[in-house]
């Protein structure tokens, strides 16, 4: 998320935890298919199948942009199971077996915020690689 | 919708035979069964094997839990990301008693071989604050101020325990002189020593002094997890942890699996030391933990023959950046002699002599770290969110 090199980092990180960017609640819903995590000021609704496909983890995301690894058919999916991780994530465990991905606080919020773009960008590259969900 | 139980699905698939005469729950290839709503969800696990081998299965496995009572729509996935080892865990899932409850695959969950216990995130049962004592790099001095703090906390009348985090270079059986092997009590638990009043734990016990730690990263990090959940620290106000220098694999573990309360940053004033300092206050703040303070270390040296003070390291530095980056300022601790010898010798300066300048500097300290962490209330956990499973 943050290179870390310099002091201007230092202070935009500082500042996250000052801005509270922590949820005050993360609920799984009775189907399993959907996470609702609720920051001060926003409430954000995030299916299980989004999460999986935007999995952090390595296994997903690689090493490096180029490594990444477009997932699909997980239309399906749902979440078994949510553990915190620390101060600052949760780790979430799916259908499939999926359970390497550490969801910090700030990913989740870019999840949320972000899902008007990265939803759509997700379908296009599924129709480029002639996939389907 | 009561009929419908983990135990009637596994059992109909037991009826589809897999290659070899098993049938497919046996050979372990059922992943965690989830009912909701009618709805069945699996996964089939190809293991190392190529996934296309199991599409004929996958559509028979439909069919047939599809032709269930109760059941209004099956999901089926094929995975190949579990990793072949995993097959006889699957297997026991399956062989298991299902609760029902999806929670129950949480027990059973086979850890990424690095032997890490399954708590992450826990706290330590009996402890109220955990705080770690760090640097970006190694030789400021580190050990001896976590020493110190820790004996200046316990002059407050608080129960204080100290972990040596460093398990290729641990310090605190010389600070401490102490060299026992802890035992075991009933429960397989260690006891920790005690040096001063004070609760303490190290590699260092473990291994002869001299002796080299030559193990790789999953092996830290399982010593490290018992040495955090397996030792008898509490009743404790506070659990001191000596960060071994650096960010790296030891620093998240401790990260992710105890809530810390707060991180002390210990640096020399000079830029070589300040830089890396800064990588570690970015790396606690990468995992939400807040920085308690800097401490000064070597910030100045009396000469003890002329009494003229040299700044050796320069002068204030760490005081700019605390500055800079909005943390609190702790204390500057000089460069003196005693500090040194007492350090060497196993008696903390604080404890053996509490009337010196030096030892009053670090009694100040850990005044400022105790009033820190009690404004933050019973509650150790700095803000979590409530996970709420329906």
């Amino acid at each position: 998320m943050t290179s870390g090199n310099g002091t201007s980092d230092v202070t935009k990180v500082d500042q996250s935890i000052n801005d509270q960017l922590v949820p005050s609640e993360i609920r799984l819903s009775h189907s399993r298919d959907l996470l609702t995590v609720t920051f001060a000021e926003n409430t954000y609704e995030l299916s299980a199948e989004y999460l999986r496909v935007y999995s952090p983890s390595a296994e997903v995301q690689g090493h490096s942009e180029a490594e990444r690894k477009l997932q699909f058919g997980k239309k399906m999916v749902l979440i078994t199971d949510v553990e915190p991780v620390g101060n600052y994530a949760v780790r979430i465990q799916f259908s499939d077996g999926h359970k390497t991905g550490f969801y910090s606080w700030v990913y989740l919020h870019k999840l949320g915020s972000e899902h008007g773009e990265l939803w759509p960008t997700y379908l296009a590259e599924l129709e480029e690689a002639g996939q389907s969900r | 919708m009561a009929g419908l139980t983990k135990e009637k699905i596994l059992d109909a698939l037991k009826s589809i035979e897999f290659e070899g005469g098993d049938n497919i729950v046996d050979r372990g290839l059922v992943s965690e069964v989830v009912i909701a709503n009618g709805k069945v969800y699996f996964a089939l696990d190809a293991g190392n094997e190529d996934p296309q081998k199991l599409e004929p299965y996958c559509r028979k496995a439909e069919d047939v839990v599809g032709a269930l009572d109760d059941v209004s729509s099956v999901g089926v996935t094929i995975t190949a990301e579990r990793q072949k080892s995993n097959g006889s865990q699957a297997n026991g899932h399956a062989n298991g008693q299902a609760n029902g409850e999806s929670k129950s695959q949480a027990g059973g969950g086979p850890q990424g071989g690095g032997g890490q216990q399954a708590a992450a995130g826990q706290a330590i049962p009996g402890v109220r604050h955990v705080i770690a004592v760090a640097s970006g790099k190694g030789g400021v001095g580190k050990s001896t101020t976590s020493v110190n703090i820790a004996m200046g906390l316990k002059a407050q009348g608080l129960n204080v325990g100290i972990l040596d985090a460093d398990v290729y270079g641990p310090s605190m059986p010389r600070l401490l002189g102490l060299n026992e092997e802890p035992q075991t009590g009933p429960n397989n638990e260690i006891i920790a020593l005690e040096a001063y009043g004070v609760k303490v734990m190290s590699m260092g016990f473990m291994v002869a002094e001299g002796t080299p730690v030559v193990w790789r990263g999953p092996m830290v990090m399982s010593a490290l997890g018992q040495m955090i959940n397996q030792v008898t620290w509490a009743p404790l106000d506070v659990l001191v942890i000596d960060m071994p220098p650096g960010t790296g694999d030891v620093q998240l573990t401790i990260a992710q699996q105890t809530p810390l309360s707060g991180a002390v940053i210990v640096s020399t004033p000079q830029d070589l030391a300040l830089i890396d300092a800064r990588k570690g206050i970015n790396m606690f703040a990468q995992v939400n933990i807040p920085i308690l303070g800097l401490v000064e270390n070597m910030s100045y040296f009396l000469c003890p023959s002329c009494g003229e003070r040299s700044d050796i390291f320069g002068h204030g530095g760490a005081k700019e950046e605390a500055l800079k980056i909005g943390a609190d300022f702790l204390g500057q601790i000089p460069l003196h002699m005693d500090i040194r010898e007492t350090s060497d010798a196993g008696r903390p300066i604080v404890a053996s002599n509490p009337e010196s300048a030096e030892a009053q500097a670090y009694l100040e300290i850990a005044a400022k770290i105790w009033a820190s962490l009690d404004s933050q209330g019973e509650d150790t956990r700095v803000a979590a969110p409530k996970i709420v499973i329906e």
